[in-house]
């Protein structure tokens, strides 16, 4: 008897039938039934308009909708009215909706994907992000185009956001991974990528499947393995990516992002250790300059928390941080919310020494983590309050300057880690 | 008269000499007993000690925020500790059956115990060790869920939590070795039980907004934090 | 069971062209019996056995009529006549009888829109603005009349007028300068055309494929073409001949979409028959997609017509491939599949063989000729294309598609016995295609040979009338590089499973309304497992067809 196994016999059927690809859109959904229709409708016209002569195929990988999000996909009409006599396809229009095992999250129905590329040896790979509006044929076709024409076998997306959005992203992931991998990715956790049939061979061969890391950080790792094992990759511009309505709590999301990155660089260590600088990544196709609203926030409000939990988790932070550190920490802490700077080379040694502890062991890795986010807060709201009014470029530069002090501090990083 | 004196003595010392004949056999066994004792002890302990190393119970030890307790109690570090516990017991043991060689009855019925009592001392002795993981472990869980979840003193909460279970484990620990059971038992109630009583007091009549904030914080119908107000990703 | 072989035109059968499978082929390429390098009648005569022997019911003659040749014997110059190259009426005449003695009908061809400028018709209408048949072209003072009608020729005319310096004035002609159009306005010309319908039929010619109907034809203000005045004049030329020979067949020649083409039909007092031209391009275009729905599309597309009427479907003929009825997306896809080569591109097609076509894949030529064999309508076999040969793009015009028929390996491909360079096209003689490689001679003696399989296939399609009189039902598998579909005729059933991709596929058909029937392929007649209620797998190899009677007990 057959274990659960990532290729149920349904989808086995539908990969018999559809046969051999050249283009793969993967759409992992759960619950997307107010956003999956467009998406569908985006990739067919992508299909219809700058793909017709190849052999393509959409997979919808569910986790066990109860929105009847699986039935909107297998019905969703591939014909647009106005498209009909523009372009229609010349072949079979291919569309299957198919349900993951195991818990549902984004690891294991890229698992599903995946497999069902690799079996079908299917040239280029992209997977969307069913949960956002606003993915064009164009975005779906920027995915593709670069590992179908160019032999590129990654493309992460750059999204045209403004400077001051996401700053887990821009003040944590992306100057940690790029100081770390070596290479200047803008968006290092992003959900829609684009491969090549080789990656994806590679990617299924990894244990990572049945870990934590590949359960939550599936998104974070397939950049950083693209990254690490040598990988031709490319950044490609999309539309404006809208601010992901995110239905996790920040103490979540955070645990998950943070840890995911420290897993990765733990291993990824034999790859990054020896790496210097950070080259620039190649950028394909730049994103369509629209003009995006900076976002409304009050940075204040984050700092003012930031002295009270220092205090309160002193003990804690005593076995992570250096005594220096933690007295410049505790100095930071004894301003006002309203004035509070935490400056970069400050956070860059936390961050370090935080992802030291981790690899260290000295306490539970959880507990490591959540010790961070307060850290994290001080410094996205000192950050935001700095630069809530500065042009865009102003922002970037400063960004930019964060970036590089990572770079600057990780020869004592590398150091410190052998010694663990 | 002289004679029975003489008799007396001669028997005396007869009996003496049997006896001596008797025990001296028994002296050597004992004394053997021990000296191999010690030597299996020291064998073991030095066993305990690498397979300590192995395992790593001193990084174990730091993380379960055991090596600060031994620090400040001024004990040696884990492995040295868990090497020193087994050396003693092992030898103890020995010691204790060397003298059951010697004969003493009254002995014996000490040795009866003390070989009851033994493994008693060992579970409290786990008891107690786990006890102090679970506590640490809980303390800094709370506090770092109490900080991030911005529930006001998290620190006291937290030692709270700890103190609690320590005094549990203690409390069960002292029963395993069954020392001054009913009188441990009645004040760890009575301690425990007016313990609960007061927080309650405190917690409904002076805490009440405290209370309804952390049932906000769990059942949340906006962000109930800055944090959740602006999206990190 | 008895075949439903045809039967002489002696024996009346009117819907005789529903069950023929007919060979197409031009005299003057056929087979030279007087070693000038033309081929001609006495030469066709003498190769109307292998032709029985081939199993085709019904040959079709491009035009035989004296002509100035400027359009391949398109531009004809008497009607009442035969081209003095392919020897005399007489000849035909014998021709003719020695056909209907094997059991062959023929059907010639009839240029009905257009005459050479040569006729003498035209020369007299030319002569002065007074001459009595003046009226049986269409003149012009002026050449902006009908504008906006597109021009066929693109690559050669630039507009439909040309100017006459005889007569000054301006003539109209759809197609070449040197080919002027008649005026089907003047009752004249239509009895005429009769007159000249009736001079063949009386001879013996069972029809005729008659070209270029829809520019019959010319209102002001409308495309002129399938005007219902063309339509009334077809009625007309229908009736006579139904009332004077009522086995005889009308075939038309319009290059058009199936929606358009079914007013050909008209209620069947029109044509009986008319080809069907997207259904040869999407077959081409569903093999190199390996996928089945352009070419399902396009017959569930087609619309019924008339229950005496019959669709004429064929892989290749004497024209280009034409990609005039696609779409750009198509059009592109199939220049850059099938037309590299810039010099195969002519008009808005490909002038391109069968066999080249198909990069010489024998799997690919027979699951082709396979499919024509088994679709809904009449087959019709292009001359060569039963052996394979191959083209010339470096000649003119379609000539690279009209070189001599390839008898043998010999002097001239046993063709003519004169001097090679006296051909009137010269041999096809590159060492894939020409006439030492592919030839009748060698594909005689090979049991293999694609000549061999060729007899094969017409002989099992024409065992069952369900394949030319029976309806079509595709089924439509998961598996889309399966084409499968179902021929029904009363009680009779076919059912035909294609594998369209060049590698090997296994299907799964949902059959369960088969349920209980017994398959048994038609080429070995070996017996396949009983069909139940769960979907009946097939595995192909590459290009592989079956076909399954189904039988019942």
């Amino acid at each position: 008897m057959a274990q659960d196994s990532v290729l149920s016999d349904e989808l086995l059927h539908h990969l018999m039938a559809v046969g051999h690809v050249d283009v793969l859109v993967g759409v992992p959904t759960l619950n997307n039934a107010g956003t999956i229709r467009p998406v569908v409708k985006a990739v067919h016209q992508a299909f219809a308009r700058y793909f017709p002569r190849d052999r393509s195929v959409l997979i919808n990988s569910d986790g066990g909708s109860d929105d009847g999000t699986p039935s909107l996909v297998r019905n969703a009409s591939a014909d647009d009215t106005e498209t009909v006599t523009v372009s229609h396809s010349l072949r079979t229009v291919h569309r299957i909706s198919t349900p993951y095992h195991g818990v549902p999250g984004k690891g294991n129905a890229l698992r599903q994907i995946m497999t069902a590329a690799e079996l079908i040896q299917a040239r280029a790979v992209a997977v969307l992000n069913a949960d956002v509006t606003g993915i064009t044929p164009e975005g779906v076709a920027a995915l593709i185009r670069p590992v179908r024409d160019q032999q590129f076998d990654y493309v992460a997306p750059v999204y045209q956001r403004h400077p001051l959005e996401g700053p887990l992203v821009t003040q944590l992931v992306r100057p940690l991974m790029r100081a770390a991998y070596g290479w200047q990715v803008r968006d290092p956790v992003a959900p829609e990528f684009g491969c090549s049939h080789r990656f994806v061979s590679h990617c299924l061969e990894q244990d990572v499947w049945d870990t934590e890391l590949g359960r939550v950080g599936i998104d974070l790792w397939v950049t950083a393995e693209a990254l690490a094992k040598g990988f031709r990759c490319c950044q490609t511009g999309l539309n404006p990516h809208p601010a992901t309505p995110t239905r996790t709590p920040f103490g979540e999301l955070f645990a998950q992002v943070v840890d995911s990155a420290f897993a990765c660089l733990e291993r990824h260590a034999p790859y990054w250790l020896g790496r210097n600088g950070a080259e620039p990544m190649p950028l394909v196709s730049p994103p369509p300059t629209v003009a995006v609203e900076p976002p409304v926030v009050n940075g204040t409000r984050l700092t003012e928390a930031f002295a009270l939990d220092v205090e309160n988790l002193r003990s804690v932070l005593q076995d992570i941080l250096s005594a220096e550190t933690l007295a410049n920490l505790e100095a930071l802490a004894e301003k006002q919310p309203a004035r509070l700077r935490y400056p970069d080379p400050l956070w860059a040694s936390t961050v370090y020494q935080f992802l030291l502890a981790y690899r260290g062991g000295v306490m539970r890795r959880e507990h490591i983590v959540q010790a961070l986010a307060p850290l994290y807060l001080g410094r996205t709201g000192s950050f935001l309050r700095q630069y809530a009014t500065s042009p865009e470029p102003v922002v970037d530069e400063a960004l930019e300057n964060l970036c590089r002090e990572f770079e600057r501090s990780k020869p004592d990083l590398v150091r410190r880690w052998n010694r663990v | 008269m002289a004679q029975m004196i003489a008799n007396a003595i001669r028997q005396a010392g007869t009996n003496f000499v049997d006896s001596l004949s008797v025990f001296l056999p028994r002296m050597v066994t004992t004394l053997a007993i021990i000296i191999v004792g010690w030597l299996i002890a020291m064998l073991l302990r030095t066993m305990v000690r690498a397979v300590a190393g192995w395992l790593r119970i001193n990084v174990a030890a730091e993380r379960f925020g055991v090596a600060p307790l031994l620090k400040t109690a001024d004990l040696a570090p884990a492995d040295v500790l868990l090497g020193a516990i087994v050396f003693w017991l092992v030898w103890l043991g020995f010691l204790l059956s060397g003298i059951d060689v010697l004969g003493f009855t009254s002995l014996q019925g000490l040795l009866a115990s003390f070989w009851a009592f033994v493994p008693r001392l060992l579970l409290a002795v786990v008891i107690l060790i786990i006890g102090f993981v679970v506590a640490n472990f809980a303390w800094r869980a709370t506090l770092l869920a109490a900080v991030n979840g911005h529930v006001p003193s998290p620190r006291l909460l937290s030692g709270a939590v700890r103190w609690l279970i320590l005094i549990l484990t203690g409390a069960m620990a002292l029963e395993q070795i069954a020392v001054a059971r009913t009188v441990v038992l009645t004040a760890f109630a009575i301690a425990f039980g007016a313990l609960s009583l007061a927080v309650a007091i405190a917690f409904g009549i002076g805490g009440g907004g405290i209370a309804k904030r952390i049932l906000e914080h769990q059942f949340p119908e906006q962000p109930r934090s800055s944090a959740d107000e602006i999206s990190h990703l | 069971m008895s075949s439903p072989l045809p039967k002489p035109a002696s024996d009346p059968q009117p819907l005789w062209f529903k069950d023929a499978v007919t060979y197409q082929l031009h005299v003057k390429t056929f087979a030279d019996s007087n070693g000038d390098g033309i081929g001609d009648f006495k030469g066709l005569s003498s190769k109307l056995d292998y032709l029985a022997d081939l199993g085709v019911t019904c040959l079709w003659l491009l035009p035989m009529y004296p002509s100035p040749f400027r359009d391949d014997g398109y531009d004809i110059a008497d009607y009442y006549s035969i081209h003095p190259s392919y020897g005399t009426l007489d000849d035909f005449r014998e021709f003719l009888d020695a056909a209907h003695a094997r059991r062959l009908r023929v059907v010639t061809e009839l240029m009905l829109n257009h005459t050479s400028d040569q006729h003498a018709w035209f020369k007299e209408a030319r002569s002065s603005r007074d001459n009595p048949r003046r009226d049986w072209y269409v003149w012009s003072d002026t050449d902006d009349r009908y504008r906006n009608v597109r021009i066929i020729f693109v690559d050669i005319e630039r507009s439909n007028w040309a100017w006459d310096p005889e007569s000054k004035a301006y003539y109209w002609h759809r197609f070449f300068s040197h080919q002027p159009d008649l005026n089907y306005d003047n009752p004249a010309v239509r009895e005429e055309m009769w007159n000249v319908m009736h001079f063949w039929l009386g001879l013996g010619v069972d029809g005729f494929q008659v070209d270029a109907v829809p520019y019959l034809i010319e209102r002001e203000n409308t495309s002129c073409e399938g005007l219902p005045e063309t339509h009334a004049v077809i009625k007309f030329l229908r009736s006579q001949l139904d009332a004077h020979f009522p086995d005889r067949m009308l075939l038309a020649e319009a290059n058009q979409p199936p929606e358009l083409v079914r007013s050909y039909f008209g209620e069947g007092d029109e044509f009986h028959m008319a080809f069907h031209f997207p259904l040869m391009t999407r077959m081409f275009m569903a093999v190199r997609l390996e996928d089945r729905k352009p070419l399902v599309e396009v017959i569930e597309r087609t619309p019924e017509i008339p229950e005496s009427c019959q669709w004429g479907i064929f892989l290749r003929n004497h024209d280009e491939l034409t990609l005039e009825m696609v779409t750009d997306v198509e059009r592109a896809y199939m220049i850059d599949e099938y037309a590299r080569d810039p010099a195969s591109r002519i008009y808005l097609g490909i002038r391109r063989r069968l066999a080249p076509l198909l990069d010489g894949d024998r799997r690919r030529i027979e699951l082709m000729n396979a499919m024509l064999m088994s679709m809904p309508g009449s087959p019709i076999i292009y001359y060569g294309d039963e052996i394979g040969m191959g083209d010339n793009i470096y000649l003119g015009d379609r000539n690279g598609v009209r070189t001599p028929m390839q008898w043998n390996g010999g002097w001239n491909a046993g063709f003519s016995t004169t001097d090679p360079e006296r051909l009137a096209q010269p041999l096809i003689s590159n060492p894939l295609f020409g006439y030492q490689a592919v030839n009748v001679e060698s594909q005689k003696r090979a049991d293999h040979s694609l000549l061999n399989w060729m007899r094969k296939l017409i002989a099992v399609r024409q065992s069952s009338l369900v394949f030319s009189r029976g309806q079509t039902t595709f089924l439509k598998p998961a598996n889309h590089r399966v084409l499968a579909y179902l021929r029904t005729l009363g009680k009779e059933q076919v059912l035909c499973v294609c594998n369209l991709s060049s590698s090997a596929q296994a299907v799964e058909l949902d059959l369960e309304s088969l349920a209980g029937a017994l398959p048994i392929e038609m080429f070995g007649r070996s017996l396949f497992p009983r069909i139940g209620e769960l979907p009946y797998m097939l595995t192909l190899g590459p290009y592989a067809f079956f076909w399954f009677k189904l039988r019942r007990f």
